[in-house]
């Protein structure tokens, strides 16, 4: 079983965001990059998987501020082979990501492809269905716990309301992860240390890349202060009655 | 003329049995150490020669003056006395030997004869009692008084060793009162009143006789020779080895300061993961463990849940060197509750009589569990921000100096500007919300006293010194690293903190630059220098009733108890000590990363317990601390503990902002 992860950094929302001059970027001098939460669960999945029933994981990224960190992690952790997409990555969007992604993975030939369902700057949808249509596979994604099954797996999907469905599917597919069956793992700075000395990441130059089909950007901004907000004040009963006046006089009654 | 004739009354044949009885004894016993000695040799290799004469006068005050053991009276009294009293007895016994079968006999010379000899037997006499004393203190404690700390063995059949320990030793000492009897009652010589004890037996069995009393003494001097010779084979094999391992224990305890942890063991994974693992010296702290449970009784995680007690820990390594089929050490033979549940207090290590090391050890375990991953959620939370970040807090190292915004002056940057002390701050202190108002009050009083000071902004991490005693010693490397590289662009004269976790590792575990450590001080010391000095005057006398709560990683790992009480007396203050203070004082709970770590269910958290002892003390109203966790730590027990209006947790700087 060979899986693939193809993970992205995100911004770290434990600094305060600011907008570019540009006024449709944010300000990348005080940005300090994260690894997409979900993106790791989706590392420790694969581990997981390796695990109870062997194979090869790879995991992949597009150049980063610590992304060579986190894949000596990934590896301490037990990820087989490292592969670093290099290039001008700053303006790329997941359309364009995807594609980079697809180019490398066609190569790979995973069984399973898993990576975070979604990421908080997902502007142009998550890179999982991307990836899905690019290369052609099925796509299941809030996937919350893999069972593998000869050349197929059943994922066990969440949806709203606490309902949990479980969705067989023929390999090989993309998966996008909402959870890993367990937290990820915590590995020891000295094993990471110990990694850094052996694992090899390669790299893969990616020299165009084509962001067609996705968003953009007109404007972007913090959130603004509405004018339009009234507190009502009073008892419930005097409340309900001004909320009651309310609707009629903007014609909802 | 007084002369002691050691084999009266014992046939030939019985004496020449006593020597064959002797070299097999000498055999079993010389073999049996050896079984010991070989299993310490098992232990990774670790350096504790050096300071000979030092080593050696611990021997003299801690072994032959029994000091730490004498720090609680009933125990301390009870084996003061069976100490002495059988070290007299057995090297009575020596001489005696000697005097007639290798002066005597050898030489026609005796040393015991005349008044010596008269001496000797009163000497030993009178002495004797001491053991009979102490004995009977031994067996009230053990099987009447039964205090907790003696009882729940891990090791159940322990308990067959106890005793055996206390029958041995009351059956010789009463065997050889009785053999003295009967022969005085026999021989009846005149300086038989100078042996009072034998001669008061002698006179109950003067009725018996004769041919009775001559049989009867050499049946009791068999008995009382056979247990002697049983208690010499035993003591490799049973408790009664403590003679042999506490004195080489207390020789080879580390001489390091207390407050530098060793590195960790990175061959084959990081920390203790088999028991081979440890060093010899770990080894022979197990094979010293006399089971006192002193360490027990002074625990703050035994005392808030029972989860650890560093005695049963002792207790279940030791036997864990000896499983025929060893178990798993992690998980089996100890659990990984009672390892985080440890606060790294150092308050078992202080009343050690064996000078058992328990918290190496415990650290060496839970790196251990570290290098597997293996721990709760809230400190891998911990331990992976203090990785990123830089602070426990998961905030952006950005934020770690945001408590300077509007001080005026503004607090000089270290790493632009030389100062004088480099004042080091400390998550808490830094990062908190409700240390805010502290932490400025600190940097206010130092600007009023005219210190030139700076801190290192955003170029601060965490000091590490949790971080180690978690376990995460990569982690922890990585920190110093940081943290150093950035002390060695600065200029100044000293580093100055609140916090006693970073003095203690700055100070003790951080590597020397040219002119060898950086000097680092409490502020509690820095505060005291300036009061010495005459550079900090006080404009009013407080006049409150205050207790003073001793910091670990102030008081038992650095030895600073006096500096902060020297302050809180300068501001007018009236200290009132709690009754567990200095080297006794008890732990907050939040120690060796306690505070990053899920909170289990707890009987009385360490921090209530404490408070409940502050409250006690009458007509204090204020609770002293020196350091920020103590001030989370104790305001949050005195809401829990309903003690709101009762007593207030204040920080030193607090009363010396006050007093100025």
């Amino acid at each position: 079983m060979k899986i693939a992860v193809p993970i992205k950094f995100v911004p770290d929302l434990v600094e305060e965001l600011t907008i570019d001059p540009s006024g449709t970027a944010l300000d990348t001098t005080w940005l300090r990059l994260i690894i997409n939460e979900l993106d790791d669960h989706a590392v420790e999945q694969a581990i997981l998987l390796k695990e109870r029933s062997g194979g090869e994981v790879t995991v992949l990224s597009a150049e980063a501020d610590g992304v060579d960190d986190f894949l000596f992690t990934a590896a301490a952790k037990g990820a087989d082979r490292l592969i670093k997409l290099t290039g001008d990555f700053s303006a790329a969007d997941n359309h364009a990501l995807g594609r980079a992604f697809a180019d490398v993975i066609k190569e790979l030939q995973p069984d399973l492809i898993l990576t975070g369902v979604q990421a908080h700057n997902d502007l142009d949808g998550s890179v999982g269905p991307l990836l899905a249509e690019y290369l052609g596979l099925p796509y299941v994604g809030y996937v919350a716990g893999i069972a593998l099954d000869g050349n197929k797996v059943v994922a066990r999907k969440e949806y709203a309301g606490g309902l949990v469905a479980e969705v067989e599917v023929k390999l090989p597919a993309v998966l996008g992860i909402q959870a890993a069956e367990q937290p990820p793992r915590y590995v020891a700075y000295s094993k990471i240390r110990q990694v850094m000395g052996t694992a090899k990441i390669e790299e893969r130059p990616v020299s165009n890349l084509e962001s067609s089909g996705g968003v953009v950007v007109g404007r972007l901004f913090q959130p603004e202060v509405a004018e339009r907000a009234t507190m009502l004040e009073g008892s419930p009963e005097d409340v309900a009655d001004k909320l009651v006046g309310l609707f009629k006089e903007l014609g909802t009654l | 003329m007084p002369i002691r004739e050691t084999f009266w009354n014992i046939p030939h044949w019985a004496e020449i049995a006593q020597y064959i009885a002797a070299l097999v004894t000498a055999i079993i016993f010389i073999a049996g150490i050896t079984r010991r000695v070989l299993r310490w040799r098992k232990g990774r290799p670790e350096k504790r020669s050096g300071h000979f004469w030092k080593r050696i006068g611990a021997l003299i005050t801690q072994v032959f003056g029994q000091q730490r053991t004498l720090d609680e009276k009933f125990p301390g009294i009870m084996h003061f006395s069976i100490f002495w009293g059988m070290l007299v007895l057995a090297a009575g016994t020596a001489l005696a030997t000697i005097d007639w079968d290798v002066t005597h006999l050898f030489f026609g010379f005796q040393i015991l004869k005349g008044g010596v000899y008269i001496a000797f037997e009163l000497m030993l006499d009178v002495l004797g009692l001491l053991v009979v004393l102490g004995l009977g203190m031994a067996i009230y404690r053990r099987y009447i008084a039964r205090p907790a700390r003696l009882q729940n063995f891990p090791v159940k059949k322990l308990a067959g060793d106890d005793t055996y320990v206390l029958v041995m030793l009351a059956f010789i000492t009463l065997s050889g009162y009785l053999t003295e009897g009967l022969r005085l009652a026999v021989t009846q010589p005149d300086w038989a009143p100078w042996s009072p004890v034998g001669n008061a037996i002698a006179a109950l069995f003067l009725s018996l006789g004769d041919p009775t009393n001559q049989t009867l003494h050499l049946i009791i001097w068999g008995m009382h020779i056979a247990t002697a010779f049983g208690v010499l084979i035993s003591l490799p094999f049973t408790k009664l080895f403590h003679i042999f391992s506490v004195p080489l224990n207390i020789y080879f305890r580390s001489l390091e300061p207390a407050g530098a942890l060793r590195a960790a063991n990175m061959d084959g994974g990081m920390g203790v993961k088999e028991w081979t693992q440890f060093t010899w010296k770990q080894l022979l702290d197990f094979e010293s463990c006399t089971r006192c449970g002193r360490c027990q009784d002074v625990c703050p995680a035994y005392a808030s849940a029972q989860v650890l007690s560093p005695r049963n820990m002792m207790v279940k390594l030791d036997d864990h060197l000896w499983e025929k089929k060893p178990r798993a050490l992690h998980g089996e033979v100890v659990s990984v509750d009672e390892l985080w549940a440890c606060t790294t207090c150092r308050a078992c290590v202080q009343v050690c009589p064996a000078f058992i090391d328990h918290v190496t050890t415990f650290v060496d375990l839970r790196r251990h569990l570290v290098d597997q991953g293996k721990m709760d959620q809230m400190l891998q939370d911990a331990l992976s921000n203090l990785g990123r970040y830089g602070n426990s807090f998961g905030q952006s190292d950005r934020m770690r100096a945001k408590w300077t915004m509007g001080l005026q002056p503004p607090v000089k940057d270290a790493r632009r500007e030389q100062v004088e002390y480099l004042w080091f701050v400390g998550d808490y202190a830094s990062y908190n919300a409700t240390l805010t108002d502290v932490t400025r009050k600190t940097a206010e009083v130092f600007h009023k006293l005219g210190l030139n000071f700076g801190i290192l902004y955003e170029s601060e991490r965490n000091s590490g010194n949790d971080v180690r005693r978690v376990g995460e010693e990569g982690l922890f490397e990585m920190l110093v690293d940081k943290n150093s590289q950035v002390l060695s662009k600065c200029k100044f004269q000293a580093i100055v903190t609140t916090d006693p976790h970073s003095y203690n590792t700055l100070k003790n575990e951080y590597p020397a630059n040219g002119n060898g450590r950086y000097p680092v001080l409490h502020y509690s010391e820095l505060l005291d220098q300036l009061i010495a000095a005459g550079k900090l005057k006080f404009s009013k006398k407080l006049g409150y009733k205050v207790t003073y709560h001793d910091p670990c990683y102030l008081g038992r790992y650095n030895g600073v108890y006096d500096a902060p009480r020297r302050v809180i007396e300068a501001t007018g203050c009236e200290l009132v000590e709690m009754p567990r203070h200095r080297e006794r004082g008890f732990c907050c709970g939040a120690g060796g990363g306690r505070i990053w770590m899920e909170e289990k269910e707890v009987k009385e958290r360490p921090s209530e317990s404490r408070i409940r002892e502050a409250v006690a003390l009458e007509g204090v109203q204020t609770f002293i601390v020196a350091c920020p966790k103590d001030l989370t730590m104790f305001r949050d027990a005195v809401k829990t503990t309903g003690n709101e209006q009762r007593l207030e947790v204040k920080d030193l700087i607090d009363l010396v902002a006050e007093a100025l």
